[in-house]
């Protein structure tokens, strides 16, 4: 999928663009664009929110189409800061919403399993909870400071610190999801907890879907936008 | 089966003397054709499902990984067939659905190529979703947290099988972290909870 073929543009309704994959919606979430936009187009929603077209178009694209890459040269230094608020959102609602609400069904799950079934899960699962607060962290902590003082200060300062040491490690991440939801299907006996099983497959299912995406805005837009500011300082 | 309804067939055999009289020996029969010679059995590339008949010179694989041949190759239900140029213990040939020797006349090879497929259709040896016995200690071993290197030495094969074992055994279960593997064989009891702190 490239741009040219792309189903999605800045003159079509916003309320068309969600209706052609409901899965948009998570971004219009995380971008505090409230429903309710009537016959607005995308390009007069966007403007509302003082986001640019462009790039809502970008992260639209690249949810909606897999083998979508973006065109990154018409984005911006202001169009950077757009995307780090955007993953910021992301980790929030993944850690305020996502996880909790699957933690919560998990441990509500195991309580019906055999003590040691129990035990196993449950630290699997704060294992991988562990672990993907500790990424979202380290990209709050190191990795969007480093870009907002590179944009700001327009250098990149003392700091060693460069995007290509950025681990993409969201991968590994949705292995362990994957492996869960397996567990769940397979090795599970069957008598526990079915109707919650549905339900726990299903969360984990978007969440690793969405994960997926989230870590292709890094690697697909964030990534290369930083690495060209870094040249411009060299 | 390939397009014009032959039996596919895999070859692997070092020798390029003896790999090239099976193989005009195979092609000369409508019947089947060699679609690949292999001279090491890690070119294998087991995800090709329309193979009919994999033919192996167990001398290629290491001794210890000749007692479980179908899952270190990965060939689930496909014939197969020892190409044998000496004699071999019958634990070792018992896994084949047929052995051609390298003195059989090129009418016994095709004979006996026939008979692995019957062989095979009648009783497949290898259910493709079970794990081997092999590969649940090998397991055990990983849920335990042993490296590949200290796999290798306690069952003395090399990294490579320890590897292309785990990659089957992965493929399997659909479990791919560690941490995936050792819930799976504490909760079948490959292992006991109690061995980890």
């Amino acid at each position: 999928m490239n741009q040219t073929t792309s189903i999605y543009n800045r003159r079509m309704k916003m309320a068309d663009l969600v209706a052609s994959d409901m899965s948009l919606l998570s971004i219009l979430h995380r971008l505090d664009i409230a429903l309710g936009f009537g016959e607005a187009t995308v390009a007069e929603v966007c403007a509302q929110h003082n986001i640019s077209a462009d790039l809502f178009l970008m992260i639209c694209n690249i949810y909606s189409f897999r083998d979508y890459s973006p065109q990154i040269e018409t984005l911006t230094d202001d169009d950077i800061r757009s995307i780090t608020t955007y993953l910021r959102a992301s980790h929030r609602f993944y850690s305020t919403i996502c996880f909790p609400t699957l933690h919560n069904n998990i441990h509500k799950m195991v309580k019906e399993l055999d003590d040691v079934s129990r035990r196993l899960i449950d630290k699997f699962y704060d294992d991988y909870d562990n672990e993907v607060t500790s990424h979202f962290q380290y990209e709050e902590e190191v990795v969007f400071p480093y870009i907002e003082d590179l944009l700001s200060k327009g250098q990149n300062g003392n700091s060693e610190y460069r995007i290509s040491l950025f681990e993409h490690n969201h991968g590994n991440v949705n292995e362990k999801l994957n492996d869960l939801s397996n567990i769940i299907i397979k090795y599970l006996n069957k008598d526990y907890a079915s109707q919650l099983r549905f339900e726990i497959l299903g969360e984990i299912h978007y969440i690793s879907n969405d994960l997926m995406k989230h870590s292709n805005i890094e690697n697909k837009l964030l990534v290369p936008l930083v690495e060209k500011i870094e040249k411009r300082y060299e | 089966m390939n397009k014009e309804g032959k039996y596919k067939v895999i070859l692997i055999e070092p020798s390029e003397i003896i790999a090239t009289g099976i193989a005009a020996i195979i092609n000369g029969n409508p019947k089947f054709c060699v679609a690949q010679t292999l001279n090491e059995p890690s070119y294998y590339n087991s995800n090709d499902t329309d193979v009919d008949i994999v033919i192996i010179n167990p001398t290629v694989v290491d001794y210890n990984d000749r007692l479980d041949i179908r899952s270190w190759l990965g060939v689930g239900n496909t014939a197969l067939v020892a190409l044998t140029h000496s004699n071999y213990e019958e634990s070792v040939l018992r896994q084949y659905d047929e052995c051609i020797g390298i003195y059989d006349n090129a009418a016994r090879i095709v004979q006996k190529l026939k008979n692995a497929i019957d062989e095979n259709n009648k009783n497949p040896k290898n259910d493709l979703n079970e794990l081997s016995s092999r590969e649940k200690d090998i397991l055990a071993a990983v849920a335990m947290g042993k490296t590949n290197k200290e796999i290798a030495d306690e069952f003395n094969i090399s990294i490579y099988t320890v590897i292309s074992h785990r990659r089957n055994i992965s493929q399997k279960l659909g479990i791919n972290s560690i941490p995936g593997l050792t819930v799976y064989a504490i909760m079948n009891k490959l292992v006991d909870i109690s061995d980890f702190s």
